[in-house]
């Protein structure tokens, strides 16, 4: 690769960072702050799904898992928040192992299913167990992880960009490379003597940690969490964060998620037409751009730049 | 010296039909062994029992001594066992080099030696040297047959199965890969086994063929003897309509 693409992203992330000094509002930074979390989460569903072809439908089951265990240390143990962010992911890694063992040694759609369900029953259960988990209203009075907007918002960006390296790495590795392998031929990998799932599981367990850690940034964030975040309306506009940014790419669905994360936020000039602009706006991008918008463009810049 | 492969009354049934019927031979090492048969004899099926593809129903198979009954196709293929498929099996949107890569990183492989050197190796070694960075989605199909025995051979197997590798070929293309198994099975002393239904690629190529028809082994003979055999003949001309009744005529 030449210097040209290294350039590019330096001085993205260098406009990001000055970005809190030029910008005092921080009704902005906190915008960005979720835009950046949703990059997370798109970024860790693309590592699995992208990279392997097998969708998950559920992937708020890791979103929720990692945002309701801190908030239950936290609020019920009085723990300190930073705890949650081990717990979180270690509780998302659980529930990836007990989905992805039994469901990813199959072929077909029982795993995509299987996650959609097990989020929706998650979703439930908050509902149901309400004594403990606070019901609709879920767990309020969460403590931030830090005390000022703009460290949160640097925590966030800090949290994306390493989120984003780490699994770009492990994408253009070799093991990135057999799980493309399955996304091509899963029996043609296991005829080239490759443990199509233990990668499978692996790379669930990868993604799961990340959506887990997402979750608990979110919770502590917004100082509370709600069953919301369990929600399919969640999972399914992660996946079209995904789609619109370039599948397979890792940091075309991570800049994706957080254009379309902003898109509702630039349209509220147009009051209550917010929403019909956003759904053409992404139905053009989906129709015009099948591949992808962010990822295409970002080769072409830097391909025509070399 | 003892069988590199043993097969021992190998059944496969599917729902009523007997798909592979008590089969039994053995592979000597080093040995080119084909196996022969009109369009749904059961080689297919057979090699997938081999390989752990399919559950075998009863029988048994041994490899080097091991009994192989319940492996999971990777593990068969990391004792040394590996096949190709008849219809070519690439990786779209992968180049040719990080098709082979992927078996050059099998577990059986991947700790002896760099994977990129020799994913290299075994692009130049089956002539696709050139090709390393095409995307196999605009590779021609000899090219890909060819890609789908380095992929197997990366993994360094002892015993190759083939699987129609001539399908879809011209004349003109046969030859040369032909040419190029004879070579492999020279220089790494790989021993194969080859699903071929037309009879004139068997006979410069193998030492000695298995005829299967209707999920039996019918005939056991050198190249030359199987083509008077008279079950064989029966199984080919018994159908007149099958358009293999023509190769084997006019080999024979």
């Amino acid at each position: 690769m030449g210097s040209r693409p290294w350039i590019f992203v330096s001085l993205i992330l260098a406009a990001l960072a000055a970005l809190p000094v030029i910008v005092k509002s921080e009704y902005l930074l906190g915008i960005l702050s979720v835009c950046f979390i949703y990059g997370i989460w798109a970024a860790s569903w693309d590592f699995m799904s992208g990279l392997t072809g097998r969708e998950n439908f559920g992937h708020a089951l890791f979103i929720g898992a990692g945002a309701y265990t801190s908030a239950f240390l936290n609020a019920r143990f009085a723990l300190n928040p930073w705890w949650g962010l081990p717990a979180g992911a270690a509780m998302a890694v659980l529930l990836a192992l007990v989905i992805g063992f039994p469901t990813l040694r199959l072929r077909g759609p029982y795993f995509a299913l299987a996650m959609l369900a097990a989020a929706t029953i998650m979703q439930r259960l908050t509902l149901i167990f309400w004594q403990y988990s606070g019901g609709e209203e879920g767990i309020p009075g969460l403590d931030p992880l830090l005390n000022s907007k703009i460290g949160i918002y640097y925590l966030c960006l800090a949290a994306l960009v390493l989120t984003t390296a780490a699994l770009l790495l492990l994408a253009r590795s070799h093991g990135g490379l057999l799980l493309r392998g399955i996304r091509g031929d899963e029996a043609a990998c296991q005829a080239a003597g490759i443990d199509v799932t233990f990668y499978k599981i692996a790379a669930l367990v990868v993604s799961a940690a990340c959506a887990g850690m997402g979750g608990v940034l979110y919770a502590h964030y917004q100082e509370a969490v709600t069953p919301d975040v369990f929600s399919v309306a969640l999972s399914i506009s992660l996946i079209i964060m995904v789609y619109v940014g370039g599948i397979g790419t890792i940091y075309g669905p991570a800049v994706g998620a957080i254009l379309l994360a902003l898109l509702p936020e630039l349209l509220r000039g147009l009051g209550q037409y917010r929403l019909w602009a956003y759904s053409v706006v992404l139905i053009f991008i989906l129709f015009f751009a099948p591949g992808g918008l962010v990822a295409p463009l970002w080769r072409r810049a830097v391909g025509l730049a070399r | 010296m003892s069988a590199l492969l043993e097969v021992s009354a190998l059944s496969k049934r599917f729902s009523g039909l007997v798909a592979v019927n008590e089969v039994s031979f053995s592979i000597a090492p080093g040995e080119i062994t084909g196996i022969l048969g009109p369009n749904g004899a059961g080689k297919t099926t057979l090699f997938n029992l081999l390989t752990g593809f399919l559950p075998i129903d009863g029988g048994e198979v041994r490899f080097d001594g091991h009994n192989l009954a319940g492996l999971a196709p990777h593990r068969i293929v990391n004792r040394g066992l590996a096949r190709t498929f008849q219809l070519c099996r690439p990786f779209s949107g992968m180049s040719a080099f990080e098709n082979v890569m992927v078996g050059c990183l099998a577990p059986r492989v991947r700790h002896r030696e760099a994977p990129e050197t020799r994913a290299r190796e075994i692009l130049a070694a089956v002539g696709l040297a050139h090709r390393a960075e095409t995307k196999v989605d605009v590779l021609p199909y000899g090219d890909l047959r060819r890609l789908e025995i380095a992929r197997a051979l990366a993994t360094r197997p002892r015993l190759l199965l083939l699987d129609e590798p001539f399908a879809g070929l011209g004349s003109s293309e046969i030859e040369p890969l032909s040419a190029l198994i004879r070579a492999l099975h020279r220089s790494e002393g790989l021993t194969i086994l080859l699903i071929e239904h037309r009879l004139r690629e068997f006979m410069q190529l193998v030492s000695r063929v298995i005829a299967m028809d209707f999920g039996r082994i019918i005939a056991v003979a050198t190249p030359e003897d199987i083509v008077r055999h008279p079950l064989v003949i029966e199984a080919y001309i018994g159908r007149a309509e099958d358009d293999t009744t023509g190769d084997v005529l006019g080999t024979a």
